[in-house]
Order: structure tokens, then sequence, then C-alpha cells
């Protein structure tokens, strides 16, 4: 599985729950639907970027970036 | 170092700026600014009962207040009916009637007489022997400077900048000029999404404070320091426990969203958990002092960007750390590189560039948008150490988010419009673009 974040089209932000429902359906674990940004955060099973990225009502299916500040001790933060 | 109770501005008016006004020409017309709001009757009215003037021609009579000059030529005054402004001709009784009487005194914010403009303001106008001379002139210099240095060296405007913290402030807040803002950044929300805060902390105490942990496994409590640092810099108190002060938006209230776990680290999900609760509590600014070393703008972050600001939610992010000044510039990493989002790159105590601070990526959303103090920036820390002095990027997003919540109390200002504020109220630096965008943000007044 891959974490990603599936971003809703501004057309559709008023279904994302029902976009949710068809990113379920294909196989993706939706974890959170933030409905402030219109954005679905969850992961996917490693092939199916392609089936959701074709959800009528997505934008963009991105992959999940990390961020990292230096440790306590560092003088440069 | 600057005395931090003259504001720069009167210093412009001390060496000169404000007596180019007398030495313009001017129409022996004057421009009458009616207020806006609370006015009795209309601008016509008032300068038909006060002035006594009756040939008043007013933009509403133009379709689409499309207003044809030569049509109003003869008129003793011309309204402008969407700015609520009058160019009006009086003699010397009717203006001190527009500038005294009862009436007038209600309605009318400023009287001011018209100006002549030209392209060439204060030059001998432009006849072709003018122009010629200003071409041989401009010629003459350019070849001096490329011949001397082999680049055109700018005049500079000689505003000193050099900042040290004293007993009263640190370096930063006299250098953004906190200090003399009247704002405390009261009934203003702000987010600081970072490693969370150390919710025992005496600078804390007493003030409005919610907290979330976006970290699974992990409180609130900030475990690293990062997060503790970064907003008592945005929002910490006007009177720290026995030093000097660090924080600026003393009276907002604070939001405080760990994104990063006590190892530092963090993901998308939580962050984007975050900015969702940072817009659905209305939150006027969102400060994140994060990043990962991409170049390429990260969609989800461009499109929570855009849509935080059209709920009024200005999001504020470090540039980034990557550059290693002079050898490499670097590049504003995500979620700062996306347009939506304000990026802000660091200067020193002598406003020169961070040898660390990102640079603008070519493309769009890529720039550093404005400045901020980043380099050995004093402010809290988690208990037992209290405070701590640390450099960065990160350091100079609180800085710029805490300014944006004094100028969001200032003016009511949200979204997009505080951060045209932002930039349009910070000070231009003898810096390239690229690397400090509109400059070294600024407290409002």
């Amino acid at each position: 599985m891959i974490r990603v974040s599936v971003t809703i089209a501004d057309e559709h932000l008023a279904e994302i729950e029902s976009v949710a429902g068809a990113l379920r359906d294909r196989g993706m674990e939706v974890e959170h639907v933030h409905d402030a940004l219109g954005i679905i955060t969850g992961s996917m099973p490693d092939d199916s970027r392609q089936a959701l990225t074709a959800v009528d009502g997505v934008a963009s299916v991105d992959e999940e970036m990390h961020y990292q500040v230096p440790p306590p001790d560092s003088p440069l933060q | 170092m600057m005395d931090p109770g003259t504001s720069r501005a009167q210093d412009r008016a001390d060496a000169g700026f404000e007596p180019e006004l007398s030495r313009a020409q001017t129409t022996g017309r004057y421009v009458i600014t009616f207020a806006e709001e609370g006015a009795d009757g209309d601008p016509a009215a008032l300068l038909q009962s006060v002035a006594g003037l009756s040939q008043i021609a007013s933009s509403r009579d133009f379709d689409a207040q499309a207003m044809d000059m030569a049509q109003t030529e003869g008129a003793d005054a011309t309204v402008f009916s969407e700015l609520a402004m009058a160019v009006v001709s009086v003699d010397p009784d009717q203006l001190g009637a527009l500038q005294t009487s009862t009436d007038a005194q209600r309605a009318v914010v400023a009287v001011a007489p018209e100006l002549i403009h030209h392209i060439m303001p204060g030059s001998a106008g432009s006849s072709p022997d003018y122009v010629r001379g200003y071409r041989d002139g401009v010629g003459d210099l350019s070849g001096r400077f490329l011949g001397s240095t082999g680049a055109v060296a700018a005049a500079a405007p000689t505003i000193p900048a050099h900042f040290e913290d004293d007993d009263r402030a640190t370096w930063g807040l006299h250098a953004t000029q906190v200090l003399s803002s009247a704002r405390s950044g009261q009934g203003v929300k702000v987010a600081v999404l970072d490693t969370g805060m150390d919710s025992t902390h005496p600078d804390f105490v007493g003030r409005s404070v919610t907290v979330q942990s976006f970290i699974a496994g992990e409180s609130a409590q900030d475990g690293h320091g990062h997060g503790t640092h970064c907003i008592g810099t945005s929002c910490g108190p006007k009177t720290p426990e026995g030093t000097r002060r660090y924080g600026i938006a003393y009276e907002a209230e604070i939001f405080a969203g760990k994104v990063l776990s006590n190892a530092g680290s963090g993901a998308d999900a939580g962050i984007l958990a975050g900015i969702n609760w940072a817009v659905a509590n209305d939150c006027a600014i969102i400060s994140m002092s994060l990043g990962a070393d991409v170049p390429q703008p990260h969609p989800p972050y461009t499109h929570a960007g855009r849509r935080a600001l059209r709920r009024g939610t200005l999001i504020i992010a470090a540039a980034g750390n990557n550059a290693n000044r002079p050898a490499d510039p670097g590049f504003v990493g995500a979620p700062a590189n996306s347009h939506s989002i304000v990026a802000v790159g660091a200067v020193d105590s002598d406003l020169d560039i961070a040898p660390f601070s990102a640079r603008s990526l070519p493309g769009r959303g890529g720039q550093v948008d404005i400045a901020g103090p980043g380099v050995a920036v004093f402010s809290s820390w988690p208990m037992p150490m209290k405070n701590r002095t640390i450099s960065g990027t990160s350091m100079a997003t609180p800085h710029v988010a805490g300014i944006a919540a004094l100028w969001s109390e200032a003016t009511g200002y949200r979204g997009l419009q505080l951060w045209a504020t932002l930039a349009r109220e910070s000070e231009r630096l003898l810096l390239p673009s690229v690397d400090v965008g509109s400059g070294l943000a600024l407290a409002a007044p």
C-alpha cells in the first residue's frame, strides 16, 4: 500500500463523500476526508493510481511526502 | 542601532522627501475626499450647501461612469462617486467653508491642492534638448560604472541597517518595527503547525491556547522544541519573565497543531489535517516552518492553499534552508513553492540574506515572497531550558506570521487582501527579489 493524498476537483467539492465512496470501491483505504480543503488522505494498492485518478471528481492523486526538521540541538532549524 | 521609537517614514520625511510637494505645480483647484460611510447626503449636495457650488458634474451622469472630461470643463466641481472624491474650483471663502464648517467636518476627510503630474516629476519638461541631455547623462553615468566595475552600481537609499538584541527586545522585533506597533493580534486566531507546544511554559500562562495533535500516539506537548520556539516568536508574550521581548502577536489566540513528531518528522496526511483544522476553526493565519527539499510544487498544498485563502486563511511557510551561499543559492521547497502559499526567506541582523536561505525557483509559485529575521533568533524553548537562540527560515516564518496577525487586527483583512498588505507594507531591501521577494515584513503601526 502507498500512502496518498487525493485532491477533489473544485466543481465536485460538494460531493466529496460520494467521491470518497468511489475511491473505496477502487481499493483505497480512506483515512480522512477533509471537507474544508477538498482533500482525502489514506492509502492505495500499489497498482491503483490510474484507477483512482480516473474517478469522476478527482483532480490529483499524489504520493505522500515526508518532512523532517533537524534534531533539537542543531543551531540551524 | 536604530531608535525603535522613530518610524522610518518619519526619517524619510526628515530627509527631505515631503518638501517635494511644495515644489510641485498645482492647478489652483482642490481635490476633496469625502468620508465613505456616515456622510450626510451625497457629495454633490454637500458641495452645493456648504460651498454654494451649482455647476456640478458627476461620474454618475455618464454611461458606465465613463466620464467625458471635455463635458466637465465648465463645471465648478466634478464628483467621482465610486471614489467619494471631487475636484472643485473654489475661492478662498468657499475653501474655508469646505475645511471648517460643521457639515464639512463630518463629511470631508481631506482637502488637497490638485497637482500637475509629469512623466518626469520635477524635470524641466520633455523638450528635445532635455531628452538629449538626459540620454547623454545616462550614457555617461553607465559608461563610468561599467568602465570601473563591470557592473552598474545602484545608488543606495542609505537607511542604516544593523540591529542587535538589547534589554527591550530581539534584533528581529526592532528590525520589523514591532515595538512601535499599537497592535497585539487581539481577536486574531493564529495556527502554528509544527512539533506542538510546551503547555507548561510560563510564556503561555493565561493565554487562549487550543492544542491538537495530528501525530498518532503523541500528545500535542512539544517533545522537540521547534514548535515552541516558533509559537514564542509569532505569539509570545509582550513581557516575558526576566528577559527581552521576542513575541509579536502577544494577544492572538494560539492554535498549536502538532503535525511533526517529537523526532521532528511528519507527512502530508497530518499536515493537511492540521490545515483543515485551522481553516475549520477560522484561523486567519497558518504558520508552517516545515518543508521538503523538492523543487516541484506539491498539488495537495497548491489546492489546500487556494481553498484556505478562499475561506480567509493565509498560509505562510518557510522557503527552506537548502542554500549554501554564495556557492549554492538553493531553491524553494514544498509546500512554500505552491503559488497559493506565502514563502518566507531569512535575513540576518544586517538585513543581508542568510547563507542558508533558499532562492526562488523559476516558474509559477516557486518564488520567495517576503523575508523575515532568521539568524540568531532568541525565543521560547521547552522547559526547563526556557529560551534558546537558533537560526533558519523556520524562524523567519513565525515573524511574518505574527506580523500578519497585527495587520489582520489593524485592517480586518484576511486571505489575499492580507497577503497583499504584507507585501505592500514590507520594506524593500537592496537584495535580489529572487532572495527576499518584496523585502522585510514590517509590523502594522
